[in-house]
C-alpha cells in the first residue's frame, strides 16, 4: 500500500510538471502581449514593458524563472489585476467557486441516486418512462438556459431568491440547483443502469428466497452495488464543478474563478493562465488518486499495490 | 429517525433560505434617497492611476481622485485642483496655482508636490505605466519613458507647495484636456511608499482626493461602493451620499436586477435594446470608438483608390447599424467620432464631413470597380476581410461579405474572424487584405484619431500614404499649434483627404445602450477619457 502511494505521488508530480511545462511553452506561442493597451503602444514602449516584466529573457529561462518561483509557491502578478499577486487572486475567488460546486454536486448525487433507484425499481413502468425523461431533459438542457429561467422565475417574478450576487446560503440556491441538475441527470441514469443489471442477478433472486424485505434487497444489495462505478464518476465531476463554472457564476454575479480561466487566455495574462491551470490539474490529479483509493476500500475485488501484479 | 433528521435539516434549510431571501429584499427597498446603484460590466482591475488601463478603472479613478480639472459635460474643463492658470506666450509652459483646500482623505494636503510625484512615477519606465504615451509633448518625458533620462528631469516643478509648473517640449493644444484625464492626476508619496506593492489593489491601500472615497473593493470582487469624500474641498455639492457597483456580466441579469429596482442603470446587449427602443429610460451613450476598414495598400489591388472607393460605396452602414448591430451604433461620418470635438459651437465629424464618404451608392460603386479592375488588369478581385470574434464581428464580417459580393462583380470574399490580440499582432505585420480597425479617442480632440495616419505612424496598419495629409497635421502640431481655429482647419482638410481618398472607409460609431431610472439626475456622460462624472449627480 505504502509503495503503491508512494508511486501514485511521483507520477502525480510527474504529471503536474509536464503540465506546467506544456501551458507554459504553448501559451508563449499565443499572438500578442499581456498589455491591455496594447493596440495604443508603439514596439518601443512595448519593449520597454517587456523588460520591466522579464518577458524579453530567452523563454528557457522566462521557464525556470517560473518553475522555480512556483516551488517557492510564488504564482507572480496578474496583468489583468494590476500588482495582484495570482495567489491572491484564485485564494479569493476559489471559495465561491467550490461552495457552488460542491453544493451542486452533493445536491445532484443524492438526488439523482433517489431518482435512479427509484425508476430502477420501478423499471419499464411510467414512472420509469418519467425518471428517464426528467434525467434526459437535465442532460440535454444546458445549465445556463435552466439558470436564465430559475432566474427570471423563481427570483423576479416570485421573488423567492435573490436574482444575482452573493451573500449568503440564499443566494446560493438557484444556482446550485442550475449547476447540479447536470450531475443530477448523470447520476440517475447511472444508478438505474447499475441497478437493473443488479436486480436481474442471481444473488438478488437469492435474497429474494430467503424472504428479505423489498427495502433490504433494494438498499443492501443493490444500491451498494450500483454505488461503486459512481465513484469514478464523480471525483473528476466534483472537481470540474469546484472549479467554476463560468456561465453560472456570470449569470448569477458569483465573484468564482470560472472566468478568469478564459479571462486569463483571452488577455495573455501568463501568470494567471499558469495558476489556474496548475490549481485545475492538481485537483483533478489529487481527486484521481483519492477515487482510487477509496475504489479500492469499497471494493475488494481491487487491490492496491505496487508489484505490478 | 435519520429521515427525520434530514427532514428537520431540509426544513431549517428552506426557511433560512426564505428569511435571508426576505432580509435582502427589505434592505434594498429600505436605501437612503441619495444613493445610486449601478451596472457595471467588468471588474476593477486596479486603482492605481499609474497601471490603470481600462474604462471601469479610469471611471472610477476620475470619482475618487481629482487632478488640475474635472472634464464636465461635453469635456468642458471645470474647476479642480487648480484656480488659476498661466500660459506662456509660446504656448509652452503652463503656471498652475493649486488650491489650499484641497486634502487627501488621510488628513494630508494636496500639494504640488504630489503631482509632480505622480506624474514621474507614471514615465518611469520600472513602473510599467501602459499609458505612459500620454505625456509625449512634456518636456524629456519621451527620453524618460524610453530609459534614455532620469525622471526628475521631466518637465514639471512645484514651486512651493501650491505652484505646479509644466514645461512642454512642444505646444500640445489639447493640453489643458488632459489635465482631466486620471493619470494626469496626483498621487500621495506617502501612500504609495506606505502600501507598497499592495499600493492600488484594494480600497484600503489608497488615499483619495476626489468626490467620493472608494469603499468595499477588495481587488477581485463584484462590488465595491463610493462614499461621498467629507474631505473633498467641494463636497457642499457632493449630493450623493454613496454609489454602489455591482458588477453583472450577464446583460440579463442586470437586466433583472433593473427590473425589480436594485439598479438604477444597466447595460444593453443589442437585442435589449431593440425591445426597449420606446422605453422612455432609454439613454444611449456614444462611445469615441469608430469602426473602419483599413486596406493593405502595401498590395496593388488596395493601392487603387476606385477599388477602395468602391468596396466602401456598397456597404448599406444604415441597414447594418439599424439591422445587423441594433445596439444604437450609428453611421460614422468620418473618422473622428460624431460628438468629440466641437470649434465655434460646431462638431468635428459634421466639419469634416465629405459626400460619399460613408453613402452607398452601387451604381457609381460597379462603375469604379470596373475601372478599377480594369486598371488592375485583371477581371476578378479575391480577398480576405479579418476582424475580431466579438458579437459585433462575428455579424459585420458576413455582412461585408454579402454587400461587396452581391454588388461587385468579379469580387471575391473570404471572412476571418479571429481573438483581438491575434487580429491586432496580424494588423502590425501587415498579414491581412482588409481588416476591421477600430480606434476610440484617449482626449476629446481630433487628433487623438487624426494622427493615426500620417505615413510613418505605427498604427497606419494599412499603410496608406498621402503628403499633403501628413503637411496639415505636421502643421497642425507645429505653426498653426497656437491658433486655435487654423489648427481646426488643418485637422478638417486632413480628414477631408482621408476620406476623398478612402485612405480607410469608416464605418460605424460604437454606442452603448443603458437604461437609466428617471429619478437620476446630473449624471455627467463623456465620451472620450473618463466615461462618468458622478461628482453633480443627485436623485430626485
Amino acid at each position: 500500500m505504502r509503495k503503491y502511494l508512494l508511486k501514485r505521488v511521483f507520477y502525480m508530480i510527474l504529471t503536474l510538471f509536464l503540465v506546467a511545462t506544456i501551458t507554459f511553452f504553448l501559451m508563449k506561442l499565443m499572438p500578442g502581449t499581456p498589455y491591455s493597451n496594447q493596440q495604443k503602444m508603439t514596439a518601443q514602449q512595448i519593449q520597454i514593458m517587456n523588460e520591466q516584466y522579464g518577458l524579453n529573457k530567452p523563454m528557457w529561462l522566462q521557464y525556470l524563472i517560473y518553475l522555480g518561483g512556483m516551488l517557492h509557491g510564488d504564482f507572480g502578478v496578474s496583468f489583468q489585476f494590476s500588482n495582484q499577486p495570482v495567489s491572491y487572486l484564485i485564494a479569493s475567488r476559489i471559495g465561491a467557486s467550490a461552495q457552488l460546486g460542491f453544493q451542486a454536486m452533493i445536491f445532484g448525487v443524492v438526488l439523482g441516486i433517489i431518482i435512479g433507484a427509484v425508476a430502477a425499481v420501478h423499471r419499464n413502468t411510467w414512472v420509469d418512462t418519467l425518471c428517464t425523461i426528467l434525467s434526459i431533459i437535465g442532460k440535454s438542457v444546458p445549465n445556463f438556459v435552466l439558470a436564465v429561467l430559475l432566474q427570471f422565475y423563481i427570483a423576479l417574478k416570485l421573488g423567492w431568491f435573490p436574482i444575482a450576487d452573493w451573500g449568503g446560503f440564499s443566494y446560493t440556491v438557484l444556482p446550485t440547483i442550475a449547476l447540479g441538475v447536470g450531475p443530477l441527470a448523470e447520476t440517475a441514469r447511472f444508478i438505474r443502469t447499475g441497478m437493473v443489471d443488479v436486480l436481474n442477478s442471481d444473488y438478488i433472486e437469492l435474497a429474494k428466497a430467503k424472504g428479505l424485505s423489498r427495502y433490504g434487497i433494494v438498499y443492501h444489495h443493490a444500491l451498494r452495488n450500483s454505488l461503486i462505478p459512481l465513484v469514478t464518476l464523480i471525483g473528476p465531476y466534483t472537481v470540474a464543478l469546484m472549479t467554476g463554472s463560468m456561465v453560472i457564476e456570470n449569470i448569477f454575479s458569483i465573484p468564482g474563478i470560472g472566468e478568469q480561466f478564459v479571462k486569463s487566455i483571452l488577455t495573455n495574462d501568463y501568470p494567471t493562465i499558469m495558476g489556474v491551470t496548475m490549481l485545475f490539474s492538481a485537483g483533478l490529479v489529487a481527486v484521481i488518486l483519492i477515487t482510487d483509493i477509496i475504489y479500492g476500500i469499497i471494493d475488494p475485488r481491487i487491490r492496491l499495490s505496487g508489484s505490478g501484479d | 429517525m435519520k429521515l427525520n433528521k434530514f427532514a428537520k435539516l431540509g426544513a431549517v434549510a428552506v426557511l433560512s433560505a426564505v428569511f435571508l431571501a426576505a432580509c435582502g429584499s427589505k434592505s434594498a427597498s429600505s436605501s437612503s434617497k441619495q444613493v445610486l446603484n449601478w451596472d457595471e460590466n467588468a471588474e476593477l482591475p486596479t486603482i492605481d492611476l499609474s497601471k490603470a488601463t481600462d474604462r471601469v478603472s479610469f471611471d472610477t479613478l476620475n470619482n475618487t481622485n481629482e487632478g488640475l480639472y474635472r472634464l464636465g459635460k461635453d469635456s468642458k474643463i471645470e474647476p479642480g485642483i487648480a484656480t488659476k492658470t498661466t500660459v506662456s506666450n509660446n504656448g509652452m509652459k503652463y503656471t498652475f496655482t493649486l488650491r489650499k483646500n484641497a486634502k487627501w482623505s488621510n488628513g494630508d494636503k494636496v500639494t504640488a508636490k504630489d503631482f509632480v510625484y505622480s506624474w514621474q512615477r507614471t514615465v518611469k519606465p520600472s513602473t510599467g505605466s501602459q499609458y505612459a504615451y500620454l505625456f509625449s509633448g512634456i518636456q524629456n518625458a519621451d527620453d524618460i519613458t524610453a530609459g534614455k533620462k532620469d525622471a526628475s528631469t521631466l518637465g514639471v516643478k512645484a514651486e512651493g507647495n501650491y505652484k505646479l509648473v509644466v514645461t512642454l517640449d512642444k505646444k500640445l493644444p489639447y493640453f489643458k484636456l488632459l489635465m482631466g484625464f486620471p493619470s494626469f492626476y496626483p498621487q500621495s508619496q506617502k501612500a504609495v511608499e506606505k502600501y507598497g506593492s499592495k499600493y492600488g489593489t484594494a480600497s484600503k491601500y489608497m488615499v483619495y482626493n476626489g468626490p467620493y472615497e472608494l469603499t468595499k473593493w477588495t481587488g477581485t470582487n463584484l462590488s465595491w461602493t463610493l462614499k461621498k469624500n467629507n474631505d473633498y474641498w467641494d463636497k457642499k455639492n457632493v449630493k450623493l451620499s454613496a454609489i454602489n457597483y455591482k458588477v453583472n456580466k450577464s446583460n440579463t441579469t442586470a437586466y433583472n436586477l433593473y427590473q425589480s429596482g436594485k439598479l438604477d442603470m444597466t447595460y444593453l446587449n443589442a437585442e435589449q435594446a431593440k425591445q426597449m427602443s420606446n422605453s422612455k429610460e432609454l439613454v444611449t451613450r456614444r462611445g469615441s470608438s469608430t469602426f473602419y476598414l483599413e486596406y493593405n495598400q502595401t498590395k496593388k489591388e488596395f493601392q487603387n483608390k476606385k477599388i477602395r472607393q468602391a468596396i466602401s460605396l456598397v456597404i448599406d452602414r444604415k441597414q447594418y447599424v439599424n439591422k445587423v448591430l441594433g445596439d444604437g451604433s450609428t453611421v460614422a461620418k468620418g473618422l473622428v467620432a460624431s460628438g468629440l470635438s466641437k470649434h465655434n459651437g460646431k462638431d468635428f465629424a459634421d466639419e469634416a464631413a465629405v459626400k460619399d464618404a460613408t453613402a452607398t451608392d452601387t451604381a457609381k460603386a460597379k462603375k469604379l470597380w470596373n475601372e478599377g479592375l480594369k486598371e488592375l488588369g485583371v477581371k476578378e478581385l479575391s480577398f480576405s476581410i479579418l476582424s475580431d470574434d466579438t458579437d459585433a464581428g462575428n455579424k459585420t464580417t458576413p455582412f461585408l461579405q454579402s454587400q461587396i459580393e452581391e454588388s461587385l462583380p468579379g469580387a471575391k470574399v473570404s471572412v476571418t474572424n479571429v481573438p483581438f490580440k491575434t487580429r491586432l499582432d496580424r494588423s502590425e505585420k501587415g498579414n491581412f487584405d482588409v481588416v476591421v480597425s477600430a480606434w476610440g479617442a484617449d482626449f476629446a480632440d481630433p487628433i487623438s484619431f487624426l494622427d493615426l495616419f500620417t505615413s510613418d505612424n505605427s498604427y497606419n496598419n494599412g499603410k496608406w500614404k498621402n503628403a499633403e495629409y501628413d503637411k496639415l497635421i505636421e502643421a497642425s502640431k507645429t505653426t498653426d499649434a497656437g491658433n486655435a481655429t487654423k489648427r481646426w482647419n488643418d485637422l478638417v482638410q486632413a480628414e477631408k483627404i482621408l476620406m476623398q481618398d478612402q485612405g480607410i472607409s469608416p464605418i460605424y460609431q460604437q454606442a452603448q445602450a443603458t437604461l437609466v431610472k428617471s429619478k437620476v439626475k446630473g449624471v455627467i456622460y463623456n465620451s472620450s477619457g473618463a466615461n462618468y462624472n458622478f461628482k453633480d449627480a443627485y436623485i430626485k
